[in-house]
Parts: C-alpha cells; structure tokens; sequence
C-alpha cells in the first residue's frame, strides 16, 4: 500500500460510508419520514425505530439519514461552487493584476463586509425559502473567502522562478494558470475547503432552524436540531444525534482535508506532519555517559542514514567519519547529492520524515561534559540541543527566516530565555552589530525580505550563534552570494572562530577554493560515503584519493582550454556500484575495486583514505 | 535594407537601457525613484558570450530579464534581431520567445515541485510544436542525457533531485525549444566543480555547434574567465568596465575589478590573512547613489575629484572601456 492510500483511507472510508447511506436512503429498509405515529410520540429507541420516534411519532433513524442528504447536499453543494468561483476569481486577479484585480478580487471582497447570516437571510428572503436559494446564498457568501485565499497564494507562486520560465517559454497565460499555479495554490484551498463545508452546514443548519432553510416537513438536521430543542425536557436524546450527526462529519471532512493536504505535498517536509505524531525508529535518550575531558567535540562513526518506506529501505549515507574538535573547522566537501547535508541535518535532529538514522554514532560533548548519542535521540532529546548546543546556518536563508516577522523579533524569540526585555532587546543589537549588520537599532526593525542577500545571511548566522553553541553547522551558507560578500561571510566566520574559541565549526561547501581559504581538516563526500579526510593543506598538497584529485583538477583557475570534467555522474542511491562507489568515473578501476567496500586506509595516522589502489595512484 | 537584418546587425542590442522601480515611502509620500540599471548599452553577436559580473543588487538579474523581454525597460530599446522586443504583441512575443530562452539562478525555485520533470521539460516541445507528439517522449530523454541525467529521470518530481541535479533539468529545459539566445543567470553558482565543468564544457559546445548569444551572468569569476569572450563588470546598475575577458582579467582597469578578483577565494590562497583585505561595506542602495563615481564609497583609491561627476566610460584599447578617472592614466 503506498503511502498515498494509507493517509487517505480512514477519512476515504468514513466519507464513503456517510456517502453510501446517504445516497441510498431510498432503497434503504427505512420508515417512511413522514410517516406519523403520534401514540408513540417522543418513544425512547426500540426495535423497530432504532433511534427512537419524534415529537410526531417518527422514525429518527429514517429522517438522520434523509436530513443529512439535504444537509450535506446543500453544505457541500455550495462550498465546492463557491470553491470553483473563487478559485477562478483569485487566480486572475493574482494573475493579472491591475483592472482584473478590482473587477474579481476586490469586488468580491465588498461581500465580505456583509455579516454573513444577514446575507443569507437577504438572498433568502428575496428568492424565498428552499434548498435552491439557500445555496446561492451561502455560494455567494463563501466565493469571496476562497478568492482572497487563492488571491494572496497566486500571487507568491507568481513571483517564484518556475512560473517566469513558463513565461520565458512562451507558454499561454491560461495554461500557466492551469498547469502550474492551481496546483500549486491547492493546498491553502483544500484548508479552505474544510472550513468552509464545516461553516456551511452551520449556516444551513442555523437557517432551517430559522425557517429560512429547507421547507418541513423535508428534513434537515438543522429542522430535527430545531425540533428537538424545544423538548428537550422530555426527550434530550432527540437533540443529541443530529448534533452528533453534524459534528461528526464537519470532523471526518476536516480530518480529509489534512490528509488531502499532506498528500498533494510532494516534498513531504518534516514540518508538514504533527511532529508528536512521528514514529521514529529512534529510542529515547540514552543515559548521558561522562567521559574523559579531552575527547572531540563530536565523533561520528560508520553512520548511515536511510529511507525507510515500506517498499525499501535505502542507505543514502553511510560509513560516514567525521569527527571535529572543539575550536577546529572541518569542512564537508563533495558533489551535490553526495550527503553533506543529510549529514549535518541528521546532527541537528531535521531528517525528512521517512528518513533516519539506521547505524553507526554520533557522539557529541555537551557544555556539562557529558556525551550523548545524537544518533539515538528522539525528537524531544534534540530539542534540549538546538539551538543552545548545536546550531545550523542554512544555505537559504531567505527560505530559512521567517518572512512575516522582524529580524529584531526572530532573534529575541531565539533569546526569550536569556533574561528580562531590556537585556534581550539590548543582546539583539549587539549581536546584530557582532554579525557585522551596519545599523543594528534600525535594521533589526527590518523584515528578511527587506534585508540584501548578504545582510539576510549575516541575520541567519546571528541566529544561529544567538545562544553560543558548542557546534555549529553551516550547510553552504556563502553558496548564493557575491565575491566581495562571500569574502565579507567567510571573514565573518573566521571573527567568530577566534572570538569564540571553543565552538567547533562544520562548513558544508562544494567549492574547493572555499575550503582552502577557510578549513583546518577537509572531510570529501562522494555518493553517501567519505571518501578521504585530513588536514586541507595536505590533502590539497597531495590527494589520497582518486576522485579527490579529480575534484581538484576540475577547478577552472588554470588556463587549460578545456575544463576538466569527472565523467558520468553521482549514480543514484537505490543504484550504486557493488565495492569502490567511484569505480565507474574512476580513471583507475581495476576489477578488485568492484569486489567489495575499500576499507579505510591511513596514509597518515591524521588521514583517512578508502582506495585500495591509493599507494599506486596518488 | 530597411527590414532586412544585415549580417553585421547584432543579434541582440541593448540600447541605452535603463529601469526604474519607483517606490513610494509611507501610505502617503512620494515615489522615489529607484534605478536598478541605467544606461546600458551592450550588443551580443551569434556564437559570441558575453559575461556580467558584479555583486547581487547591482542590476544584473533585471539587466538579464529585460534582455530577455521578461521585463520592459523604463528608458532605451532592447533589440532582437533589430526588432524592439517592447513593440511586440502577445502572440508574437510568444512566438519569439521560442528562440530565446534563460537559465535561472535558483535551482530551487525555478522547477515546479508538483510536476514531472519530463512534463516540465516537454512544456516547451509542445508550446512550439518542436518535434512531433509522439517523438516527445525521446527528445526529453535526449535534452535529460544532454546535460548528463538517465534518462528514468522524466518520471520523477524535483524534490527528488540534488540542487545540481536541478540545474542540469533547468539547462535541459531551456535547450528543448533549440533558442538562438540564452540569458543564463547565475547557471552555474549552484554546481559542484565536477559537474560545472561539465555544464561549462557543455555551454562551450552548445555555443559552438548551435552558434548560441549568450548572456552570462555570473559572480564565478574563474568561470566567467573561461566561458565568455566578452565582460561586463557592472557596479550598482551601471557598466563600469567592459572588454575583452583576457584584458578585463589580465589588467584590470576598473578599482572594482581589482577588488573582485582579489576577493575571489582560490584553491591556492595568497596567505593564510587574504580574507582581511576585503572590500569593506556593501553595494548602496540604488534609491540613493553615491554622488559621482558610483564606486567611491568603497572605493580604496577614491579622490575627492571622484565625487564631482560620474567619470566618463573612456576607451583604453579597441573594444576596452572604463568608467574611472584614472584608468589608463
Ligand atoms: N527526502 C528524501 N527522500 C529520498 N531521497 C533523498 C531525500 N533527500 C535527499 N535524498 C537523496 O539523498 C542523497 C544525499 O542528498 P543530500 O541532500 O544530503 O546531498 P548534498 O551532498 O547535500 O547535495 P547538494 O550539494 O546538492 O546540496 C541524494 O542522492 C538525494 O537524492
Ligand atoms: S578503489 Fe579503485 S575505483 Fe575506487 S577510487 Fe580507488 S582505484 Fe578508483
Ligand atoms: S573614479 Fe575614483 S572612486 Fe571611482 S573607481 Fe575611479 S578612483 Fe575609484
Ligand atoms: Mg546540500
């Protein structure tokens, strides 16, 4: 069963089984809902009426199930009509813009202006009472819920690069609206969704129970809710399962809706799941055991990380080493889709969801001394180290900070812990300056988007060292910006290094010059392993490693006319080579390589190699 | 000779070209102007690349765009094949723009996450009907073993794929509609070196088999070195030195080229203090230029004089210009 099946099945079935009844009430063995049988008036539940008689005698059973067909008809009716009306009216406007935006968007928002029972009710009184008239009311009541909401999502998926490349292409403005940016508003709209049909069968409930609604004796659990209330007294189970009936499935829709939601996400981000609902293979925090003083700082051995779905199971990364000393930078080099960031995500506790950690250790020295296994810690254990022990800047900031609140507040929030206001507000402006932010009082009142892509950087770096942590991971942080600002960044990191003397750096990067400039040991990734580590300046000097003197050779600062390219590329996880991982770009492969794993070789007792050929070759 | 395009038309002039965002200040105050490039002629000829370097914020990316018809410039002319891209209807344009195409920076963003990557890269073949309905399906996988990616990667969505990978699919993408002219922005600065020389290679070949314009824009300045025939350095929307790239790099004239190339890291760097001689500060805001030479503010060399007048783009050599009052002095 895919994963697909699995998150939809409860709510699928529910809503089919609702369906089911609803739609075959007429062949259903079911009492006429009309029928009257006053003698029996207010009758508890028996054999033949399985939820007892009414106020007239009738079955309740037979009217639940007919009354849910004009209640759910009605509330589902208009909500997926005001749906498909505000859709299109929020994507031109968000679209399009300018005259289209007042004529769809704006106009629509006038009606929003109007309580919405006052509304109903006018519509109502004008078209008369029924099921027809309730439904243009509450359709138009809704459309324009739905156009701001699809609106405002139109118009952040407009801006981003992919729908520009739909223009660049030359590609009908329609069908951009169609093929790439409803899809991409859908989830907002699925929300909306939820709340709407909830809301809607309260309107026609409250409606009907108004008299404006559906026209007794037709019934409508907003009627039998109405009915009820009045005898009370004598019979409170007659209130209870109507009021059962629709609360129970405003639940089972909004319970589809999430689901639905979760589904159409094609990245399946951690944070999309209710992290509390995660199961993990992890085990809950180990006992801390004290260790001798002088160990590093973190000591990754034989890890792997793997998918775990239940089709496979997959080692995305493994036999990683790594270990970094207090005070020490340690950069994580190597080709993209070579693991450097599952990697350091898997230190911070931030796997995607159906990935984890399936072998090896990872030891890390907190503040007290005491070492722990970030490779056992469950979601709570991390969350002890974030952000106070270890720390990650991210290779997007712009992503990585919140948009919709200041840098001065993000950062604060970061600190709440630290003390009273005045202390943290005053905090927030030294370590923006420390950062190398030029005006901290007034630019921490900034938001991100309003920051240069170097200055964000520098706010996401003072985020991340807001607390000192002991470790902290920076995942490409000078990837995206300006020579003269990756060298402003990079210096940055080196200011930090020396005020700082005992915090232990990893720098993800995969441009070598970066390494050179920056690290004091070089870790080289290549397809999920490390392939080759120890001091840079040696490891430049004299690579161990064929694919790390490829890597060398492949930088475009000699004047070679050609550049020199690796052939072929990182194979695929669920595809890699039996033995040496390199073997089939390797220019040295000898049959040997492909019999099995090269274990780990020191050239040097500081140096780790895992070639079998390295004395040959290097 | 009025509609014919001669030979030694350009195929892609720039003519003066300037935009500006205006932005107002409060709910009530007035628009300030907000210049994002100006004044920036430059023409790109078949076969030739020209690169532009400068920091983020400097007018590059709007530069590429309007260079590209996706933007419409405030002041002068973008020329494609001697036709004003601004004069164009929608149809039209449309079916121009089959023949250019652009390469975008963020391997991120610039793939929709809802879609496969064979559908994204297909959109193209189809719009312009480029090879017949049921040949799609072979020229996709052919574009995806082009930028060097099996050819199984067509059924799956991009959050599937490394940040490179991405941009291989994005270079794949741009190619399926075989343009004349591509604006590739920051195409590489995402790669790693392996595959960038790759892609490098692969650019180089593209210009030569297919006789590509290319627009390159680009911070990797040993990339730039390699790739393009021509620079444009450009400091806060303006061309501060344009030239040949073995001059641009070989002898800078512009104190702004001096700095990048100094603050480019190297596999073999100077001495352990390199970074501590960095350009201190950052670009100004464009909404309120430095008076004179844009540059003077961070400026190692500047003079009073610099601030008097913005310095004239002199020519050092034939097909050499700066924008310094002491250039070529
Ligand atoms: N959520 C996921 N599900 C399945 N595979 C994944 C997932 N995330 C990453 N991978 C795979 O794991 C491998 C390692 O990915 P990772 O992102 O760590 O590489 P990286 O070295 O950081 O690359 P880059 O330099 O491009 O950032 C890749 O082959 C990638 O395709
Ligand atoms: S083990 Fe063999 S294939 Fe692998 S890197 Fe060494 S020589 Fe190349
Ligand atoms: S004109 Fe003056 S300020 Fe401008 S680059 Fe030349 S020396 Fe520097
Ligand atoms: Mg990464």
């Amino acid at each position: 069963m895919t994963r697909t099946t699995r998150k939809l099945l409860l709510p699928g079935t529910l809503i089919g089984l609702i369906l089911a009844v609803i739609v075959l009430a007429p062949v259903l063995p079911l009492h006429d809902v009309r029928a009257m049988d006053v003698p029996n008036r207010f009758a508890g539940p028996s054999a033949a009426h399985w939820l007892g008689q009414d106020e007239f005698g009738r079955d309740v059973l037979a009217r639940l199930i007919w009354g849910g067909r004009a209640s759910l008809f009605i509330a589902v009716g208009s909500a997926l009509s005001a749906a498909v009306l505000g859709t299109l009216l929020g994507l031109l406007g968000g679209y399009f813009r300018g005259v289209v935006e007042a004529l769809t968007v704006r106009a629509s928002e006038v009606i929003l202006c109007l309580p919405p029972l006052l509304l109903a009710l006018l519509v109502v009184t004008i078209l008369g009472a029924g099921t027809g008239p309730l439904m243009v009311a509450l359709t138009l009541l809704y459309t324009p819920n739905y156009a701001r909401v699809v609106y405002a999502a139109t118009l952040q998926v407009r801006a981003l690069d992919f729908v520009t490349a739909q223009m660049a292409m030359g590609a009908h403005p329609l069908a951009i609206l169609w093929r790439t940016i409803l899809p991409n508003v859908m989830p907002p709209l699925l929300v909306q969704m939820s709340l709407v049909v909830a809301s809607a069968m309260m309107i026609e409930s409250g409606l009907s129970f108004l008299g404006l609604g559906v026209v007794p004796p037709t019934p409508s659990w907003g009627l039998m809710i109405r009915a009820a209330r009045g005898a009370m007294e004598v019979s409170p189970l007659l209130l209870l399962w109507p009021s059962l009936a629709l609360a129970g499935t405003i639940l089972i829709f909004n319970l589809l809706c999430d689901r639905l939601q979760a589904v159409l996400d094609p990245r399946n981000v951690t944070a999309g799941g209710a992290l509390w609902l995660r199961k993990g293979p992890r085990r809950a925090a180990l006992p801390a055991v004290p260790a001798a003083t002088d160990g590093p700082l973190l000591a990754i051995t034989d890890m792997a990380i793997s998918v775990n779905t239940s089709e496979r199971s997959l080692e995305l990364v493994r036999r990683a080493d790594v270990s970094v000393h207090s005070g020490e930078t340690v950069a994580l080099v190597g080709e993209s889709g070579s693991g450097k960031t599952l990697t350091s995500l898997a230190l911070m506790g931030l796997l995607p969801d159906q990935l984890g950690i399936s072998r090896g250790q990872a030891l890390f020295r907190g503040r007290d001394g005491r070492v722990t296994d970030l490779a056992q810690l469950d979601e709570d254990g991390f969350r002890r180290f974030r952000g106070a022990e270890i720390s990650m800047v991210f290779q997007d900031a712009a992503a990585a900070l919140n948009p919709v609140h200041r840098i001065g507040d993000q950062l604060a929030e970061a600190l709440r812990d630290t003390g009273d206001a005045q202390e943290i507000s005053r905090r927030v402006v030294d370590l923006l300056r420390h950062v190398g932010i030029p005006d901290p009082e007034r630019r921490q009142r900034a938001y991100p988007h309003e920051l240069s892509g170097g200055q964000r950087q520098r706010a996401m770096i003072a985020l991340a060292v807001a607390n000192a942590p002991r470790l902290l991971i920076a995942d490409e942080p000078t990837t995206a910006l300006d020579p003269t600002i990756q060298a402003q960044i990079l210096h940055l990191f080196q200011k930090l290094k020396s005020d700082t003397p005992d915090m232990g750096l990893i720098f993800v990067t995969h441009d070598l010059a970066v390494v050179a400039e920056i690290a004091d040991r070089v870790v080289v990734m290549y397809a999920g392993e490390v392939v080759e580590s120890g001091p840079v300046a040696q490891v430049f000097a004299r690579p161990r490693h064929p694919y790390t003197a490829a890597l060398i050779a492949s930088v475009p600062e000699g004047a070679a006319d050609r550049l020199v390219a690796i052939p072929g590329t990182v194979p695929p996880p669920n595809a890699m080579p039996p033995g040496c991982r390199f073997a089939p770009r390797c220019a040295h492969a000898l049959p040997a390589c492909s019999a099995a794993p090269p274990g780990a070789e020191r050239p040097d007792p500081a140096r780790i190699t895992r070639c079998i050929r390295w004395k040959e070759v290097t | 000779m009025l509609d014919m395009p001669s030979t030694d038309t350009p195929l892609v002039q720039a003519r003066g070209l300037g935009r500006n965002f205006p932005q107002r200040q409060g709910l009530l105050g007035r628009a300030r102007d907000v210049w994002a490039v100006r004044d920036v002629s430059l023409s790109i000829a078949r076969g030739e690349t020209v690169g532009v370097v400068g920091e983020s914020g400097c007018g590059k990316s709007t530069l590429g765009r309007m260079m590209l018809g996706l933007d419409t410039p405030t002041r002068g002319q973008m020329l494609f094949e001697g036709r004003d891209l601004a004069s164009l209807a929608g149809a039209e344009k449309r079916r121009l723009s089959r023949r250019m195409q652009m390469v975008f920076q963020d391997p991120f963003g610039s793939l929709d996450p809802r879609r496969t990557i064979g559908a994204q890269i297909g959109d193209g073949l189809r719009i312009h009907q480029i090879v017949p309905r049921h040949d799609i399906r072979a020229e996709v996988a052919r574009l995806l073993d082009q930028v060097g990616l099996p050819s199984a990667a067509a059924e799956r969505r991009p959050h599937e794929f490394s940040g490179g990978q991405r941009q291989r699919i994005a270079v794949a993408r741009a190619l399926s509609t075989r343009p004349d002219y591509i604006v590739a922005d920051e195409p590489v600065s995402a790669l790693d070196v392996s595959i960038q020389a790759q892609v490098v290679n692969l650019l180089m070949d593209l210009r030569r088999d297919l006789d590509l314009a290319m627009l390159f824009i680009s911070h990797d300045l040993h990339v730039v070195r390699h790739l393009c025939t021509r620079i444009v350095v450009m400091y806060l929307g303006r061309i501060v030195e344009e030239g040949p790239a073995d001059k641009v790099f070989g002898a800078p004239a512009h104190p702004y080229t001096r700095a990048l190339l100094s603050a480019t890291p190297s596999l073999h760097p100077r001495d352990k203090d390199s970074l501590h001689g960095v350009l201190p500060g950052e670009l100004p805001s464009p909404a309120n230029p430095p008076s004179g030479c844009p540059f003077r503010t961070r400026c190692p060399v500047a003079e009073p004089q610099c601030a008097a007048a913005v310095p004239d783009f002199r020519t050092l050599a034939p097909g050499w210009k700066a924008a310094c009052i002491k250039a070529g002095a």
